[in-house]
């Protein structure tokens, strides 16, 4: 960007509102994944308007605009590929009004979600889409990528959530999509299209998130299997006798070594896998399930079963799960996360597959994950500066997809496409879906300025 | 060695461009950037243990120099080193700050507030504008005592009071306590008066590592003078410094003990040299970042306020190793006042949530930082929290009737 173009800058949202130093640009041009793509001026923004009329200026000059919001995401959504402005986000925190008859909150999509959970025990309610990275993301980042999270089976996902929400477009204009109501079918769809949209279509702004009460009981359940196979049917069969669990996470024997050799907990490091797995609701209904859980678990041969008696219980089985990605990240320099998700009856199959392309290339791959809805994360535990490991990395992690798309799942229950997944995409999208796709980008975004370089490869 | 000298030293040298390992073991998850307190109360990258992290691995990488802006970046911290325990990856996070910092003192690239410490430090052995000499004066307003009673050739225990207890009038209520208590409890106790000098903390987390030999050999020598067995301190900064940092940085061994006031005081009043009385307070207790997550020590002061009859002790929601810092630390106060103190009034926050008469802590920088916080925030408070060292605590409990 010229010189006099960061000044327009600077006049919109105020000098001291703009970062160009090579230092302060450094440091804003990663996220999660390691890959690093200098912008050319960081913009803090407080507002629609403010957004608004970059953007017409930079629609006017071509220049890429990118969004950030924490910068946690796992595929590059936030990286300015080809430079120009990135868009800083975090700074639109606000909290706008909670009404809890009606089971809303609105918020600027900058508030870091921990916080409008936080918001809303106030009122007994909570937020159920609850992200790895709940307590450093935000909003805006959960609603471009869909982010999951642990209770997906039972609650869904960060899209179901999303009632209403401000935009602004590539061309400046400022939009709101959705409803405040519990239904309306009133014009399209656009909350399901901007929901994993990748901050590719528009940059939100403010969203209206829907809110649940808080269940009144829960019961943690801790079961533990000589095989993963029994692990991974005890899942599938969970489901099968009727209980939708709020929960329902696999630990396996790689990984269990993992946090033994990090944490000493004193798991048995021969098992198979562990299940943790979690149901609420009203105390009745939260007996009945435990009940059945327990029932399905023995059918399938666990060794051995535990119901947590305490909250001190809870946290102690709780703890395995909770150190899994930390013990892996210790094992090797560089922990790749994937989330390849597949439907929960190819689980078994899943689990098999990875297991194979382990071996296949003689990697150390760890799985853990969100078994109950098929999202489990294989985890590649490696050196990336070695350049024959990472020859082998892309293989394997390209052979996971081919699983998965196989088993008839999808390459990113979670994580999203943006730079990382890009060019697998057409694994999955036929021609002729992705044609549309990306007629639906071009409508939105005629110059390519908004967060180009994600989701397509050829444009 | 002359600007020339230091120009001509190969970048080899310089200690972080032998880390790149350990560097690159940050994941760039942004867990460190849920619980910074200055990446919270900026929500700027560039200050974020993260981002420093990039600086310095950028550097290792000579993609980046050492600059004025990266020295900047790399002070902005209270050195709290809530980054470093909760690292996903066990990136030992505040270790790479301090080696960091080392090489910006070795290419002069430091707040220049620092040099004012050094020579203070060289000349007169203390923080402040004051000399050594008056550093015992705080003695002058005790009942029954003179400062001469406490300058003993020998003591089986000495007290190191720190240079911010010594010479800033509000934190004089704590050694104030700590020597009543000694006097009541008839304890074999003294002070070092002017022959204290400052542990060298300051000098220590900024990276002049050398500077505090001096400081270390001599009061190492001081206490061993006396005969000392056991060193007790109330700062938590002193008391890491002597219990971590003094045996490396220094040649003099160390043969007595090193404790926190809140270690000791449980001693004289398991032998009945102290007597608890009832003091019906609803307290919480806030844990200093130098003594809690550096130093390990959470129960000792805990088990010390449960011991006083009749306190009701209330834990904050982040207490522990969870505990959010005070912002005074990290000598953050003198490079960005309003930052430490938007920290502070975080910490406040959180504190008048737990609904307490008292805040008890073991510190008397964290006293000062919340105690302002919290007046400022009183009508949010809805009323006055009071601010108490533990010592202060015990005292009051001694004196209750």
């Amino acid at each position: 960007m010229k010189p006099h173009e960061i000044n327009e800058i600077k006049r919109i949202v105020g000098g001291h509102n703009v970062l160009t130093s090579r230092e302060e640009l450094h440091c804003y041009s990663y996220d999660s994944t390691r890959l690093e793509f200098m912008p050319d001026a960081v913009v803090k923004v407080s507002g629609a308007d403010e957004i608004s009329r970059i953007f017409k200026f930079a629609s006017r000059e071509k220049i890429s605009v990118t969004p950030r919001g924490a910068a946690t995401g796992l595929s590059g959504g936030c990286l300015p590929v080809k430079g120009g402005i990135l868009l800083l986000m975090v700074g639109m925190d606000k909290i706008l009004d909670v009404n809890p008859v009606d089971l809303l909150i609105d918020v600027e999509a900058g508030i870091i979600t921990e916080k409008v959970d936080i918001e809303a025990r106030k009122y007994g309610l909570f937020y159920p889409p609850d992200p790895g990275t709940v307590k450093t993301s935000t909003i805006g980042g959960n609603i471009a990528e869909n982010a999951g999270g642990l209770r997906g089976l039972k609650y869904g996902v960060t899209k179901d959530y999303v009632n209403a929400l401000e935009a602004v477009l590539p061309n400046g204009d400022i939009v709101n999509f959705g409803t405040r109501t519990v239904k309306g079918v009133t014009g399209y769809n656009m909350i399901d299209l901007m929901a994993g949209s990748e901050g590719t279509l528009a940059v939100i702004t403010r969203a209206t998130l829907g809110l649940l009460p808080l269940p009144q009981a829960k019961a943690s359940l801790l079961a533990v299997f000589s095989s993963i196979e029994d692990a991974a049917k005890t899942v599938r069969d969970i489901v099968s006798e009727g209980v939708i669990t709020s929960t329902l996470e696999i630990v396996d024997r790689v990984t269990i070594n993992a946090i033994e050799d990090y944490l000493g907990l004193g798991l048995d490091r021969d098992i198979g896998a562990m299940l943790l797995i979690e149901v609420d609701g009203q105390q009745g209904a939260v007996d009945g399930e435990a009940a059945a859980v327990k029932k399905v678990c023995i059918s399938n041969n666990c060794t051995s079963y535990r119901q947590a008696q305490s909250e001190q219980e809870r946290d102690e089985i709780w703890a395995a799960r909770r150190a899994a990605l930390s013990s892996l990240a210790r094992v090797r320099p560089s922990t790749i996360l994937e989330d390849a998700t597949i439907p929960r009856s190819r689980i078994v199959e899943m689990v098999q597959a990875v297991n194979e392309t382990a071996s296949r290339y003689g990697l150390l791959i760890g799985t853990f994950g969100h078994a109950g809805d098929g999202n489990i994360h294989p985890t590649i535990l490696t050196d990336l500066r070695d350049k024959e490991e990472e020859k082998k990395v892309e293989a394997a992690i390209e052979d996971i997809f081919r699983a998965a798309v196989d088993l008839g799942g999808t390459l990113s229950g979670e994580h999203g496409i943006g730079i990382s997944k890009a060019r697998y995409l057409k694994m999955e999208i036929s021609p002729e879906s992705y044609e549309i796709m990306k007629r639906i980008k071009t409508a939105f975004d005629p110059y390519n300025i908004l967060n180009p370089g994600k989701m397509f490869t050829d444009l | 060695m002359t600007e020339k000298d230091k120009k001509s030293r190969p970048k080899e040298q310089a200690r972080i461009f032998k880390k790149y390992d350990d560097l690159f073991n940050c994941s760039r998850c942004g867990t460190c950037m849920s619980f910074c307190p200055v990446y919270k109360n900026t929500k700027d990258e560039a200050v974020s243990p993260r981002g420093k992290l990039s600086l310095i691995e950028a550097i290792s990488q000579e993609k980046l120099d050492f600059t004025d802006a990266v020295s900047d970046k790399i002070y902005t911290c209270t050195m709290c080193s809530y980054c470093e325990s909760e690292c996903p990856s066990g990136v030992k996070v505040s270790e790479l700050f301090g080696e960091m910092r080392q090489d910006l003192v070795d290419k002069e690239k430091y707040p220049k507030a620092l040099d004012f410490l050094k020579r203070r430090l060289d000349e007169a052995h203390n923080v402040t504008f004051d000399t050594n000499e008056g550093r015992i004066d705080w003695v002058k307003q005790i009942p029954d005592t003179e400062a001469e009673d406490w300058l003993r050739d020998e003591a089986e225990v000495i007290y190191f009071v720190g240079c911010v207890s010594s010479f800033s009038p509000r934190a004089f209520s704590i050694p104030r306590s700590i020597v009543q208590l000694f006097k009541e409890a008839k304890l074999d106790s003294g002070l070092l008066g002017e022959e204290e000098w400052c542990c060298g903390f300051p000098l220590l987390s900024s990276g002049m590592r050398e500077e505090a030999k001096k400081l270390a050999d001599h009061n190492i020598s001081k206490v061993k003078k006396r005969g000392a067995k056991v060193l007790i301190t109330s700062c938590p900064s002193c008391y890491h410094t002597w219990k971590y940092e003094y045996g490396k940085i220094s040649s003099e061994k160390i043969d007595f003990e090193i404790m926190h006031v809140c270690q000791y005081l449980p001693r004289l009043i398991e032998d009945g040299r102290l007597v608890l009385k009832k003091l019906e307070k609803r307290v919480a207790y806030h844990d200093p970042c130098d003594l809690g997550r550096n130093s390990g020590v959470y129960d000792e002061p805990r088990n010390l306020i449960n011991s006083i009859p009749g306190v009701e002790l209330v834990e904050l929601a982040a207490h522990k190793d969870l505990a959010n810092c005070c912002g005074g630390g990290g000598n953050l106060e003198s490079l960005d006042p309003d930052l430490s103190g938007k920290i502070a009034e975080c910490r406040a926050r959180e504190i008048i949530e737990a609904g307490v008469d008292i805040l008890v802590s073991a510190c008397q920088q964290c006293e000062r930082t919340l105690g302002a916080a919290l007046k400022k925030l009183k009508q949010e408070a809805g009323g006055k929290i009071k601010v108490a060292d533990i010592s202060e605590l015990v005292l009051a409990s001694i004196k209750a009737d």
